[in-house]
């Protein structure tokens, strides 16, 4: 078929009557007009909702909890890029925070996503009030299922001590570790955190040797969360770097 | 007797094809794989699980909404252009007819089911893959079936349309909804209330357990064997009749 007649296949515009295509105009200058005498839309961040019922989730996406969890899981972690604002993680509700994490987990209790949010994103803040909620919180939902959530409390652990500087915390800790994860998924090195906590250690050194031992007993094998967890070592160890730097000078 | 619904079947089948059904199963494989991907890039971890689980639950969707809108489009084409009238002019059978014209679309479910399976080789186990696409078939061929109901039924593309995407959402969630009932946070026992449970639990029996069905966690966790599919073949088969009945019940009392 030939091109022409895609473009001529209808009348020419002359053909319209001539009211219409000026009520066609105003109509148009009409909307413009009405769009100028609206109020400008502003920005303005919202503040996290409490989460709705499990099942609320589950119904509304036609039955389909995991694809919601996952889904959900995004829309958290987002959640501080709303359109035109940006709100820091630590200005978050962080026990409805915890709320949100407790439903994700509910709708897919398979998933680790909200342990890795908790441990290593809400975790990781400048805020220790706020730190401490996220570390009660893994360490509540690893006394739900100790042989599930090990290794969330693990890297909880090298938070409470060099992050939270509470010593006592992270021995409680891994004092926990070591007596109530005791499946044989869980690697002996695990149930020896107490060493982390007491040695002498960096918490470059500490996240390093958590992370390669991950890998090594094949608990990372997603190559986004090594990739993740590589890159937050990488800025502790500008921050090192930096704060050495200070010093020297 | 079996020619006629063959041709009739082979008809259908041609339609389609014509249609772009299959154009439009591609555009929806492209749209898919492009939300995937980006969906992987902002995971930070279980990122193939959430591509997965994202990706499944949209095609599962898509799936019912192409099959519904061909199979009600295309039926109501033939009342409206009394092609139907012409075909049962001739020496055959309103059931051969309702027979011919099933068997064509579950061959179109078939296609969009596999085509859509396809894409999610790329990110699942190929067994689990092959159990959900027998599922999504399954689920498909009652779709087809309850689309022709509400269309005899109705008669209007609107609501034949309305009719089969709140029937299917129920059969989705009822099971959910008949928990929520069963045991309510405040419990009332007024009449009322009653008679809600009732008719909830009512729904329950009459409505097919599509929650069963297609299921996102035997692709996101590799839960499904083959056995699972008994169940739902089982389902599929009682319920498949049982639509099918109702739909001849209209079909053979309706006037041209």
């Amino acid at each position: 078929m030939h091109y022409n007649h895609f473009l001529h296949k209808d009348r020419p515009v002359s053909d319209v009557p001539r009211p219409v295509k000026r009520l066609l105009l105003l109509a148009l200058l009409m909307q413009l007009t009405w769009h100028s005498f609206q109020e400008p839309v502003v920005a303005k961040a919202k503040d996290l909702a409490p989460p709705l019922s499990t099942r609320t989730y589950v119904m509304s996406s036609l039955g389909e909890p995991i694809a919601a969890a996952k889904f959900l899981n995004l829309w958290l972690q987002a959640f501080d890029n709303q359109p035109g604002a940006s709100i820091p993680f630590y200005q978050l509700n962080y026990p409805r925070l915890t709320k949100w994490l407790d439903t994700i987990l509910e709708l897919d209790p398979e998933g680790h996503y909200p342990m890795l949010v908790a441990a290593r994103v809400y975790g990781s803040i400048q805020n220790p009030e706020k730190q401490r909620i996220m570390t009660d919180y893994v360490f509540y939902k690893f006394n739900e299922n100790p042989n599930k959530y090990w290794r969330w409390l693990a890297h909880v652990i090298i938070t409470a001590k060099h992050e939270l500087k509470d010593n006592d915390l992270a021995l409680k800790y891994a004092n926990a570790l070591a007596e109530k994860a005791t499946g044989k998924n869980v690697p002996y090195w695990a149930k020896d955190m107490k060493i982390i906590v007491l040695e002498d250690m960096g918490e470059v050194e500490a996240a390093k040797i958590l992370v390669g031992a991950l890998i090594e007993s094949n608990e990372i094998t997603d190559p986004y969360e090594l990739n993740f967890l590589t890159n937050k070592i990488a800025v502790l160890e500008e921050k090192t770097l930096k704060k050495r730097q200070s010093v020297e000078k | 007797m079996l020619s006629q619904v063959l041709t009739i079947a082979r008809f259908t089948i041609i339609e389609s094809l014509r249609n772009r059904l299959l154009l439009l199963s591609f555009l929806v494989i492209g749209i898919s794989f492009g939300l995937v991907e980006f969906i992987g890039d902002l995971a930070i971890t279980e990122h193939r699980v959430t591509q997965v689980a994202i990706l499944a639950a949209f095609l599962r969707m898509s799936a019912v909404v192409i099959i519904t809108l061909f199979v009600v489009s295309s039926t109501v084409r033939e009342l409206h252009d009394k092609t139907l009238e012409m075909i049962l002019a001739m020496p055959i059978r309103r059931g051969n007819y309702y027979l011919g014209k099933m068997i064509g679309y579950f061959y179109i479910a078939a296609l969009v089911a596999i085509i859509f399976a396809v894409l999610l080789l790329l990110y699942a186990d190929p067994e689990q893959i092959v159990i959900w696409t027998i599922s999504l078939f399954f689920e498909l061929v009652l779709v087809v079936a309850l689309s022709l109901v509400m269309l005899f039924t109705f008669n209007q593309v609107p609501s034949a349309l309305a009719a089969v995407f709140i029937i299917y959402g129920a059969s989705r969630i009822v099971t959910s909804i008949f928990l929520m009932a069963k045991y309510p946070i405040i419990a009332h026992t007024s009449i009322a209330q009653q008679f809600m449970d009732g008719f909830i639990e009512l729904l329950t029996w009459l409505l097919p357990d599509l929650h069963r069905f297609t299921q996102t966690a035997w692709l996101t966790y590799n839960t499904a064997d083959w056995s699972t599919l008994l169940p739902l073949f089982g389902q599929t088969v009682i319920y498949l009749i049982f639509l099918s009945f109702i739909a001849l019940f209209d079909f053979y009392r309706k006037n041209f």
